[in-house]
């Protein structure tokens, strides 16, 4: 049996880790409301721009925009958006998983550290990598979306595809993959954005019908697509930092209670072992009482 | 009769009112609302947007977006758009040298940033001439 100061010193390690452990998800529960909140604040926005797009939709003819035409696949481009930091439980690893599964030629742009060192590390065509901060700015992701377009756009990819952790709730977050361009539709556009911001398409109205455009509708809408294409990948990389925060308080809850649980069955080992501490001792006290007798 | 006002980022609601008119920079130059607009879908430029209501003026500073009227209500969705108290001058006049300097020192640079570069001083410009526009 263990010595009770080598338990005695367990016993310490391991509060403190439970004290770590317990800060983190604290913090990591604070920020994730913060995320939350900003991502519905990007709502009245979606909503917006589903408005404009849904007018447009049927004025103009779909396929003249090289963001709608679709052409062979040769390389698909992809962004990925992972995390700067570890100890979120299977979120990354998950995202990976994802990576794996694509056996095709692709290359790659990068949100975070942890998804430059896998790929760095598996090989992949690493195009760029970018980091944003942690309270997420338009123009630092606008960056990032506006290189994968230009990549796009300049033959080297010949889709744009985004892996990120979609967020559900406080729980589950799905490792997904959404392909951006080619986009399908302008309608199905409409119907993602709706999606996000939580609203019901309005119904036609006699009104919108006869709306003037300026310049004319075609540029409006050749000038709209590119916004689209950088608010969606802002909404996604959101969600990821959400889905980052929510998954790493719940490693740490868990952390934390394991550390709990194992305080426990050391204090009971270390009890015993004093207990038998003592009694040994009793017992030697006695047998040398005995002897001199 | 009042319009109702609507301007939102994509990082937040940044105006919602109801006034009187409202004067847009668009890329066709600046077009006035008032009520009973016909519907209209325009392109905005970077610039400053004057709003009346009643007898206060405001203005904002806004870029790159999209303008909608439909039945007395205005819809801005830009990519940039600050208030006009909330401007800070002292922050922007860093921002603009900064970029200028970046700008001048890497007039051969990647043309992507190049081109952020030269949005990033024609907005702090429209938002130093919204801010400098009381004295």
């Amino acid at each position: 049996m263990a010595s009770t100061r080598d338990i005695r010193r367990r016993i310490k390690s391991v509060k403190n880790t439970r004290q770590i452990t317990k800060a983190m998800e604290l913090v990591a529960a604070s920020k994730m409301k913060k995320a939350q909140s900003v991502a519905l604040a990007g709502r009245p926005y979606a909503e917006l721009m589903a408005r404009m797009l849904a007018a447009l939709a049927d004025r103009v003819e779909e396929s003249q925009h090289a963001f709608l035409t679709k052409r062979a696949v040769h390389t698909r481009g992809i962004i990925l958006v992972t995390s700067d930091k570890g100890l979120c439980g299977p979120l990354n690893a998950n995202l990976f998983k994802l990576v794996l599964d694509i056996k095709t030629p692709a290359k790659f742009a990068v949100i975070g550290r942890k998804g430059s060192q896998f790929l760095a590390r598996t090989k992949r065509d690493l195009l760029a990598d970018f980091t944003v901060s942690d309270r997420v700015a338009f123009n630092e992701v606008k960056v990032v979306a506006e290189f994968m377009v230009k990549q796009y756009i300049d033959g080297i990819v010949d889709t744009v595809e985004v892996i990120w952790p979609k967020f559900k709730n406080t729980l589950i977050q799905v490792p997904s993959i959404m392909p951006l361009l080619p986009l399908s539709s302008v309608k199905d556009a409409v119907t993602g954005l709706h999606t996000d911001s939580g609203t019901v398409p309005m119904p036609k109205s006699a009104v919108e019908s006869q709306m003037l455009f300026e310049p004319d509708a075609s540029t409006v809408l050749e000038s709209l697509l590119p916004l689209y294409v950088n608010r969606q990948v802002f909404h996604q990389v959101l969600e990821s930092k959400a889905s980052e925060h929510s998954a790493r308080m719940v490693a740490m809850k868990t952390a934390k209670d394991n550390a709990t649980k194992l305080l426990g069955d050391l204090t009971l080992e270390y009890n015993k072992a004093r207990q038998a501490g003592i009694t040994q001792e009793i017992l030697e006290i006695a047998a040398a009482q005995f002897s001199a007798a | 009769m009042a319009l109702t006002l609507e301007i939102v980022t994509p990082e937040a609601r940044v105006y919602s009112d109801t006034i009187d008119s409202v004067v847009i920079p668009t890329v066709e130059g600046e077009v006035g609302i008032l009520p009973g607009h016909i519907p209209l879908l325009t392109q905005i430029a970077d610039g400053e947007l004057r709003v009346t209501k009643g007898n206060e003026v405001h203005f904002l500073a806004v870029g790159g977006g999209f303008a909608e009227v439909e039945s007395d209500h205005v819809r801005v969705l830009a990519e940039r758009a600050i208030t006009e108290d909330k401007i800070d001058e002292g922050v922007v006049e860093a921002a603009l040298k900064r970029a200028e300097d970046q700008l001048r020192s890497a007039a051969s640079a990647d043309p992507a940033e190049f081109e952020y570069l030269q949005e990033m001083v024609r907005f702090a410009g429209v938002q130093l001439s919204v801010k400098r526009r009381r004295r």
